[in-house]
């Protein structure tokens, strides 16, 4: 039988959501919802959904819903999930989870109270290089991790960069963290992957690197951060980047044996070993690998678009599976509550750091 | 009189603005967005009759700037929309914004609106080849078999005239064609074809083109605005000496840069937008349904335009369109 889905929050990213459900086989979307009605209405007409809502509770009234997808800014997500986990539903929530801790730990709660099962949306970590980079650590080809590098590109000039810095009353610009706040689950959940600290010592840093307009909410967005998180025995390295190019997302994972360099934008997966063959000789034979590991991974993307499997947002669309599977056989949620909590306590710290350096620039000035 | 030019930082806006002061003696705000870059009106006021124009900062996705901007507003001509950035955003710029717009008039004492909207609103999918498009053709019944643009554009119609019948202010719906000119858009409209890297897909073969030199539009908006006669009235905006795809092609690629062009026939294109079709609902999306049959046959079916409406509102085209052309190819001419 198909899950019956709704989505509350018709905004850019709902899009995205309402292409991978129409993509699996075992839901249907059956109902959309926005406070501002135009919007749920224009979804409903370009995706033949039938029924629209202005109004959250009537939609979790009438509906009889299995799964209600959160894609309306972070500060509402507590509420809304709360009252779609008490109307039966399961919540598929897009990040970031909440806007700190105690919010996100208030949504868990609704779910364990109401049993309920819960999910965000980290989708990196199932998109293909991200399934390979778990297999390759499954297979001990890593050894123990020992640092890792997150780099998060992200331009301004796109969709949603304009959107915010053209509007004053953006959601965003209420974030503690702003623009960083709403990306920085994709950076720092990959290094939680492999730092299973839950309060590593945090320093931040962020800068505006485009020059100022002259409106000061504008100009309060900060567009480069790097921070640097220290576990007990692992450390973190993230980066957040308005201007550097090409505007990428890299995650580089450095082991005892190896080092893995996974590009989750040209879906590349690299193990980078230690020279075998001594001399000059060795040296000659590195990049011939590196070659042979890039044509595999060139292969297998072909593979993978031959199989209708290389979409934009094929990680979602897995971990949606995923999500929609464990309804089904009420099995554990793909992403442990535990793991959603980590990294939102990661980010309160980050964000908390990042004021920090802040006060201190200010005092310095 | 006070005229409120939304949108004034954009092609057709900023080229608005221009024949307002050029060809009125009106008071004039001009709205432009937070942040927007203001390149295209910064030349345009920088005449002797700029004293007249006022610019507002305002984001119409506000309520609270839409009604600070209307309230002092005889005549709004609204040109802002969404242009890109996917049909939600397209949406919320153009449908969202529009309504703000028409919810502060209410308080306000603007007696006109001239919304700028779109050729692209006929429904032209189920029209024989060379049948006349004019204001009398049906609207599209299908957006959603078209794109994020023409949906906006068919509910921005749809609430203006229903906001127009509560609060009884005269409206104008101005339905521009290809606008183009130095500045301004791709010179390369899909209606003449698709443009892939090194490659360009010639589909419009000898249909014609509905262009609308950009100043010839602004003077269409400003008649428009202005003529009392044109209260209630839904206008085609092009101009009189059309070109067809092809003409068009050989100018731009004589006088822009060379192009690669391939010569797609009407039956092969079905052919290809059915399988392009087919692939995407095969592969659940992997590449987009950039071509489909129903937006094939909507745009790249020949048809015959008519701007007689317009004219019979004493708008006449004052730039030619060998002029227009040959202004808008030196503009994007290329070095060698």
């Amino acid at each position: 039988m198909k899950l019956r889905v709704g989505i509350v929050g018709c905004g850019k990213f709902a899009d995205v959501h309402v292409q991978q459900v129409h993509a699996l086989d075992n839901a249907a979307l059956v109902a959309v919802c926005d406070l501002e009605p135009l919007m749920a209405r224009q979804m409903a007409v370009r995706y033949s959904v039938p029924a629209v809502y202005s109004d959250f509770g009537r939609m979790l009234a009438e509906q009889r819903l299995d799964v209600v997808h959160i894609t309306t800014p972070p500060s509402s997500n507590t509420a809304l999930a709360s009252s779609a986990m008490e109307a039966g539903c399961h919540v598929f929530i897009e990040k970031p989870l909440a806007p700190d801790l105690k919010a996100a730990q208030a949504i868990v709660a609704a779910a364990e109270h109401h049993t309920r099962k819960l999910c965000i949306n980290y989708w990196y970590n199932y998109d293909p290089p991200g399934e390979a980079l778990r297999r390759l650590v499954e297979e001990g080809v890593l050894g123990d991790p020992v640092h890792v590098e997150s780099v998060f590109g992200y331009d301004l000039s796109g969709v949603f960069g304009s959107a915010l810095l053209g509007d004053n009353e953006h959601w965003v610009h209420h974030l503690p963290g702003k623009l960083f706040h709403n990306v920085l689950d994709h950076v720092v959940n990959k290094i939680a992957l492999f730092m299973p600290d839950a309060d590593p010592l945090v320093s931040a840093f962020d800068h505006r690197h485009r020059p100022p307009s002259g409106d000061a909410i504008t100009d309060a967005v900060m567009d480069e951060l790097r921070f640097l998180m220290q576990g007990e025995r692992v450390s973190g390295y993230g980066l957040i980047s308005s201007h550097a190019r090409p505007a990428g997302q890299t995650l580089r994972v450095y082991g005892t044996r190896n080092t893995i360099q996974v590009d989750f934008q040209k879906r590349t997966v690299v193990v980078e070993t230690a020279q075998t063959v001594p001399t000059a000789l060795g040296r000659l034979l590195s990049a011939f690998s590196h070659a042979r590991a890039y044509r595999r991974c060139a292969y297998g993307n072909l593979r993978q678009f031959l199989w209708a499997e290389f979409h934009a947002f094929e990680g979602m669309r897995r971990l949606l599976r995923a999500f929609y599977d464990c309804i089904h056989h009420d099995t554990a949620p793909p992403i442990a509550y535990s793991e959603m909590l980590r990294v939102s306590g990661l980010m309160d710290a980050l964000i908390g750091a990042l004021v920090q350096t802040r006060l201190a620039r200010e005092g310095r000035r | 009189m006070r005229v409120l030019v939304t949108g004034a930082t954009g092609f057709v806006g900023s080229a608005v603005v221009r024949a307002l002061l050029t060809r009125t003696e009106h008071a004039l705000i001009c709205q432009v967005r937070t942040g927007s870059n203001l390149s295209r009106l910064q030349p345009v006021l920088e005449g002797p009759q700029a004293g007249r124009a006022d610019v507002v900062a305002a984001n119409l996705l506000s309520r609270a700037d839409s009604a600070k901007l209307v309230v002092d507003a005889d005549v709004i001509i609204h040109c802002a929309a969404g242009m890109d950035g996917g049909a939600t955003n397209i949406y919320m710029n153009t449908v969202v914004a529009t309504r703000n717009l028409l919810d502060a008039m209410g308080n306000g004492r603007c007696r006109r609106l001239v919304l700028v909207s779109s050729f692209a609103v006929y429904g032209t999918a189920e029209l024989p080849r060379g049948a006349l498009v004019n204001e009398d053709t049906p609207i599209e019944s299908h957006p959603e078999r078209r794109d994020g643009y023409v949906l906006a554009k068919l509910h921005q119609e749809e609430i203006v005239r229903e906001y127009a019948a509560r609060f009884g202010f005269d409206l104008v719906v101005a339905r521009p064609g290809v606008v183009y000119g130095p500045g301004g858009y791709d010179p390369l409209s899909a209606r003449i074809g698709l443009n892939l890297p090194g490659l360009f897909l010639s589909m419009g073969g000898n249909n014609l083109l509905p262009l609308s030199y950009v100043d010839n539009c602004a003077d269409a908006l400003v008649v428009a605005a202005t003529a009392p006669q044109a209260a209630g009235l839904t206008l085609n905006l092009h101009d009189d000496d059309l070109r067809t795809c092809r003409e068009y092609l050989r100018r731009y690629r004589g006088e822009v840069r060379p192009l690669r062009t391939l010569v797609v026939p009407y039956p092969l294109l079905l052919l290809l937008s059915a399988a392009n079709e087919c692939y995407h609902r095969w592969s659940r999306g992997q590449l987009p349904a950039a071509l489909t049959v129903y937006r094939t046959r909507s745009l790249y079916v020949g048809r015959r335009y008519d701007n007689g409406r317009l004219k019979s509102l004493g708008w006449r085209q004052s730039v030619s369109t060998q002029d227009g052309l040959q202004r808008t190819f030196e503009f994007f001419r290329q070095p060698d």
